[in-house]
């Protein structure tokens, strides 16, 4: 009776089998990379704008505060666009007639609101808040990144679950002064000292290690 | 071994068959597959595995963000805000707190701080938000169903007034439904200034005006009846369900409620004579089952024993002899704190013996209060002489204002024909419905929500009805219609009520409209009067023609015909039937046994030579021979939810007195299926509801439990719930309430047949006793947030975990979907979105969601949270603050709804809290505690108070 197998299909067999193991690892962790890819986090693109406003300019230059257009990040959960109105308070009087406003002052016009494209989006079972964010310390940077150098805004930051986690396991190394919050350069000067450390946690009331519980952010 | 003594429906005291399978297959609501082969399994689950790790890739998109032009000072994106106004019931005013997210409706709640609802609600106030979003509404108006312009309107009008001038109206009939608006009043008074020969009528489908008139029986004029039953010891209750859904459900559940929490032992003992069963009867001390028409009888005979005169009437029953006996014990042990009541199916001369009944034991001013009724009607000519002055030719106009007598005036009056020989008809309503959809005009009205208007309570302290939104439509308010057909063209919408209130309230109009606008309500009530009963009570000519007698009902769910078109209220399984999406004819266990009659058999029944036919319902408890007939179903143009559901009761509805009448059933061929939840979510075990006596008020405590798991490290707080079995009245405020902050799914009739239905919140009821003479019970069920928590055993991929606090977490976008959790719960309380139950996106229904809670999709598991959406909103606020949760800071929504405040919510850890003291209880026991699960969620014991039963002991 002949051989069925030839000699060397044991090897073809093992290699096979190796072939087969390296292609799921693989999967996987191609699978997790792309994940994590700046293409899927949507941190490679600048989103088209009907105005292309520059925070570079408004907030690097000219040094106007955060909250002077995001007037409701101290108030609620959302930090909110600013209304048109407070594009107007300076666009009255400077730039009145730049071709590049005409969006705006349209819409005051017609009062139909600016469609603006919104860059800093959570999925819509994420519930986050940014009044206790910001009244706990944490700054704008954190999540929003150096704004103050985007010409043209894009999100800086990777909103995955992961990158949540990462402060609320351990928020006091990202925690500031109050009266450092839209501060984009800010760094502690004594660091992750035992005496910052208590002195924020204090502060802060903060729930360590309740912070990670499902209900916190999704509900 | 102990028997089970409380039993959930007939079918299993009688041990049914057919109740056996559907108990022994473990998950009912799962469809049953074909056996499915390995290699197919395996194929499948490739496939899925597959697919659900693409949808891990989903990109997040970018999307449009449309900006405020000009923001509002006083708005905060994402932060509600809230305004004190009110919707309506049978007219009058029931205050409420509108909760509203970026300018749009979403929750309503009692109004803190107003003198009759205290903050408190009912199933009917929850659901009116639903109304407000409702498709099918009438969106513009329309002459002669074609859309027209207001604009053009008021030129149609201004022809109109023309020709009333002529006769000064004497040809025009305005047809009101009871109303209490000082604007409306002020409006049509005008109306009678420009139009003095102008007459008015009044259609009165739900009874306040009957009640009214068996009060001008027994007093010699007409008044409107508060029980102070927070004052009362004993309440005597012959067919009245005051405890029972209707505009004083809520003030009436407060005062009893707090009677009731006595000292140690219940407060207040009800003995209640009931036809049809209700929750008043549920809550008696002693409750007997009677026929309709001998509740005279019954006040006959205890008017002789408290020694009002008065002929005993022969032929008692052993049972109900006793039942007087024993009322009027407890009426001579304490006459200063008791007081005797009588419904509107008990009829005129009971009316009139309770009245002397109550003089004779002192109630008047003490727990029975008496005002003049504010919006006096009497003076209009009834729904009958309309008719007549119809057919006579003497009406050329008719103007509806928010009624429907097309669909809700007695079948007898054929209302629809006679309406077509009036040259022009006027309906002024937010639905072009049964009657809109006949009227030359039909103008679009809107919603309590989104209009400016004016309404009295019960106890006739106002309210200024705000508008909490811009209505959404081309709608005008009642108003500012009626200023239309008075010529003073389309005003803006706040202006006709202003000009009432600038009446009233002089020269300080700004600073105090501002301030009821604020408040919710105007301070000043009806001042209370004591009037003296006739001596005589009028002699009935007893009506026995039929063979039984025929009790008219408005529906616990959708009220007289209303809320049709509300999905929350047709899917809320009505107390004690646990019936949704239908109406039935409900007899008593004896009636069905010599009819020979099963739950759904088609009968017919017969008043007056008039006929309609529907499936019937056997309810234990119910008197041997009366049948009740449930109003408000069998509509034709409610819309979408509300069409073709049910038997119309209104068209064998007698014209003369048409709560009670003498008819004949009969058996016809055919049934229907019914959607029951009695049986649904059931738990294994029995006599889950446990009560104390006074002998025995505390419950043997439980055993000690040893558990192989070790205790779950508490945070600071631990979240808990007690509810009260002995205040539950079985309203269904707190499962309405659920379903508005929750934004739980409307599931459809199949899908409730199927066992499907998605309610957090639960509203278990049981028997004990005799099917002829059953004790009831309430218990409502929402999650126990076990401790231990055997759901969170079972799930294979976390979506189901424990909070520091102690809550059981469900995580929607971790769910796959494998419904472990759920076989593993043994409480039943975990509910399956079998299909996408979502509205469409583009309903107007979406808007009506709470943003702070996800809306779930297909093939997840949901259950109750404990509203952690308002857990978390605290702890922000206080972390905002720096400071620590406070008890109050968190309020469930259910426990914000229930008016007897039967459910309490706070923090086990706080020795001093509430729900800690109430933990200590000796009536304290948890569910199933044989189990270990250790649930946060635990009860209270009833109280047993009956006075014979040595059973219940």
């Amino acid at each position: 009776m002949a051989q069925i197998f030839s000699p060397v299909a044991d090897t073809w067999l093992r290699l096979s089998m190796l072939a087969l193991l390296a292609l799921m690892s693989g999967t996987l962790v191609g699978a997790i990379g792309i994940a994590h890819s700046a293409y899927v986090t949507s941190t490679d693109r600048v989103p088209h704008q009907p105005v292309p406003f520059s925070h570079r300019h408004h907030v690097g230059e000219l040094g106007i505060d955060c909250r002077y257009c995001h007037a409701d990040a101290e108030k609620g959960p959302k930090a909110g666009l600013p209304p048109t109105a407070t594009c107007m308070t300076c666009h009255s009087q400077i730039w009145t007639n730049a071709a590049m406003l005409a969006p705006v002052r349209e819409s005051l016009a017609n009062h139909t609101p600016i469609p603006w494209v919104r860059v800093a989006k959570l999925p819509d079972y994420v519930f986050f808040r940014h009044d206790v964010h910001i009244a706990k310390g944490v700054g704008c940077v954190s999540c929003h990144g150096r704004i103050d150098k985007m010409p043209l805004t894009y999100r800086a930051k990777a909103f995955t679950m992961k990158f949540c986690l990462d402060c609320h396991r351990d928020p006091i190394p990202h925690l500031r002064p109050q009266d450092h919050i839209t501060d984009m350069t800010w760094t502690p000067k004594n660091k992750d000292t035992p005496a910052r450390v208590s002195q924020i946690a204090t502060h802060a009331g903060i729930r360590v290690g309740e912070l990670t519980h499902c209900y916190v952010c999704h509900r | 071994m102990t028997k089970p003594r409380q039993w959930t429906s007939l079918e299993e005291l009688e041990h049914d068959p057919a109740l056996q399978s559907w108990v022994a297959a473990e998950y009912p609501a799962a469809a049953t597959l074909e056996p499915v082969a390995r290699r197919e399994f395996i194929k499948l689950m490739a496939a899925s595995f597959a697919l659900a790790g693409l949808t891990g890739c989903e990109k997040s998109p970018f999307t449009t963000a449309l900006p405020y032009v000009d923001q509002p000072d006083a708005a905060t994106i994402g932060v509600p805000r809230y305004y004190a106004t009110a919707v309506t019931l049978d007219g009058y005013a029931q205050p409420v707190l509108a909760t509203t997210y970026d300018g749009r409706p979403t929750k309503l709640d009692g109004l803190p701080g107003h003198p009759v609802n205290k903050g408190r609600s009912d199933a009917f106030m929850q659901a009116a938000i639903l109304q407000l979003y409702d498709p099918d509404r009438a969106q513009q108006p329309s002459y002669r169903n074609e859309p027209i312009s207001w604009q053009d309107l008021v030129g149609k009008f201004s022809a109109l007034r023309d020709q009333w001038k002529a006769t000064q109206g004497a040809s025009v009939r305005l047809l009101v439904e009871p109303y209490t608006s000082p604007t409306l009043q002020r409006q049509i008074s005008e109306w009678l200034a420009e139009f003095p020969k102008t007459k008015i009528h009044l259609h009165d489908p739900t009874g306040l005006q009957d009640r009214r008139a068996l009060t001008a029986a027994a007093y010699g004029e007409p008044f409107d009846l508060h029980y102070r039953l927070d004052r009362c010891g004993t309440v005597i209750s012959f067919d009245d369900d005051f405890l029972g859904p209707g505009p004083h459900q809520v003030g009436n559940a407060i005062r009893w409620s707090e009677a009731r929490r006595g000292e140690g032992k219940p407060g207040i003992h009800l003995y209640c004579a009931e036809s049809i069963p209700g929750a008043t009867g549920a809550m008696a001390a002693m409750r007997i089952a009677v026929d309709a028409s001998r509740m005279s009888v019954l006040a006959d005979t205890l008017a002789v024993k408290i020694g009002v005169k008065a002929v005993a009437a022969p032929g008692l029953s052993k049972d109900e002899a006793l039942w007087v006996s024993r009322a009027a014990d407890a009426i001579r042990n304490a006459p200063d704190k008791a007081l005797v009541t009588s419904g509107l199916g008990a009829g005129r001369e009971t009316a009139s013996r309770v009245a002397q009944i109550n003089q004779a034991i002192g109630a008047p001013g003490r727990t029975l209060a008496f005002t003049k009724p504010a919006n006096d009607l009497s003076s209009s000519g009834s729904f009958a002489a309309l008719i007549d002055d119809i057919h006579s030719g003497a009406v050329e106009t008719l103007v509806i204002i928010n009624s429907n007598p097309a669909y809700s005036a007695p079948g007898a009056l054929n209302f629809s024909d006679t309406m077509a020989r009036v040259a022009c008809t006027i309906h002024i309503g937010q639905q072009r419905d049964e009657t809109g959809s006949l009227c030359t005009y039909q103008l679009a009205s809107t919603h309590s929500l989104e209009s400016w208007s004016d309404a009295l309570a019960v106890d006739g302290t106002a309210t200024i009805i705000q508008p909490t939104v811009t209505p959404f439509y081309d709608v005008r308010t009642d108003h500012q219609i009626i200023e239309m057909l008075l010529g003073h063209g389309d005003i803006a919408a706040d202006a006709p009520v202003k000009e009432t209130w600038r009446a009233r309230f002089g020269d300080v109009f700004e600073d105090r409209w501002r301030q009821a606008l604020h408040d919710g309500f105007v301070a000043g009530n009806s001042a209370p009067v004591i009037p003296q009963p006739q001596n005589s009570v009028e002699a009935i000519n007893a009506d026995n023609s039929g063979e039984v007698d025929v009790v008219f009902r408005l529906d616990p769910a959708v009220w007289d015909g209303r809320f049709s078109n509300v999905g929350w209220l047709q899917e809320l399984p009505k107390p004690l039937t646990t019936l949704t999406w239908d109406n039935v004819i409900t007899v008593s266990p004896g009636m069905a046994k010599r009819n020979g009659l099963d739950n759904g058999d088609h009968v017919e029944v017969a008043v007056n030579g008039r006929s309609i036919s529907g499936p019937v319902w056997i309810l234990p408890g119910q008197a041997t021979n009366t049948i009740s007939l449930a109003l408000g179903y069998g509509r034709r143009r409610a819309g979408r939810v509300g069409d073709r559901i049910g038997y119309d009761a209104y068209s064998i509805r007698p014209v003369d007195y048409p709560w009670r009448a003498r008819g004949t059933i009969l058996k016809r061929d055919g049934s229907s299926e019914l959607a029951s939840t009695q049986l649904h979510h059931r738990l294994e075990g029995f006599d889950f509801v446990r009560e104390v006596t006074e002998q025995h008020p505390a419950l043997p405590p439980p055993p000690s439990q040893a558990s192989m798991y070790p205790a779950w490290p508490s945070a600071k707080h631990a979240w808990g719930m007690v509810i009260d079995l002995d205040t539950c009245i079985g309203c269904n405020a707190c499962v309405v309430a659920c379903t508005a902050e929750n934004n739980v799914p409307v599931v459809g009739k199949d899908q409730v047949i199927a066992g499907r239905e998605m309610h957090w919140l639960r509203i278990a009821r049981y028997y004990s006793g005799e099917p002829e003479t059953p004790h009831s019970y309430f218990q409502p069920i929402p999650c126990m947030q076990c401790e231990d928590a055997p759901c969170e055993m079972g799930c294979p991929v976390h979506a189901t975990t424990h909070s520091p606090e102690g809550v059981n977490q469900m995580v929607y976008n971790r769910c796959i979907g494998t419904r472990t959790c759920s076989s593993y719960c043994p409480y039943k309380v975990r509910r399956f979105n079998f299909y996408d139950y979502r509205n469409a996106p583009e309903s107007p229904e979406q808007a009506a969601h709470n943003p702070d809670v996800t809306l779930r999709s297909r093939g997840v598991m949901e259950k109750c949270t404990y509203c952690t959406q308002r857990i978390e909103a605290a702890h922000a606020a206080a972390d905002k603050e720096g400071r620590d949760l406070r008890e109050g800071d968190i309020i469930t929504a259910c426990q914000s709804a229930c008016p007897t405040e039967a459910i309490v919510f706070g923090d086990i850890n706080d020795p001093n809290s509430k729900i800690s003291k109430l933990r200590r209880s000796g009536r304290h026991y948890a569910l199933l505690e044989e189990l270990g699960t250790r649930p946060r969620t635990t009860y209270l014991a009833r109280w047993n108070d009956s006075p014979d039963d040595t059973e219940r002991t």
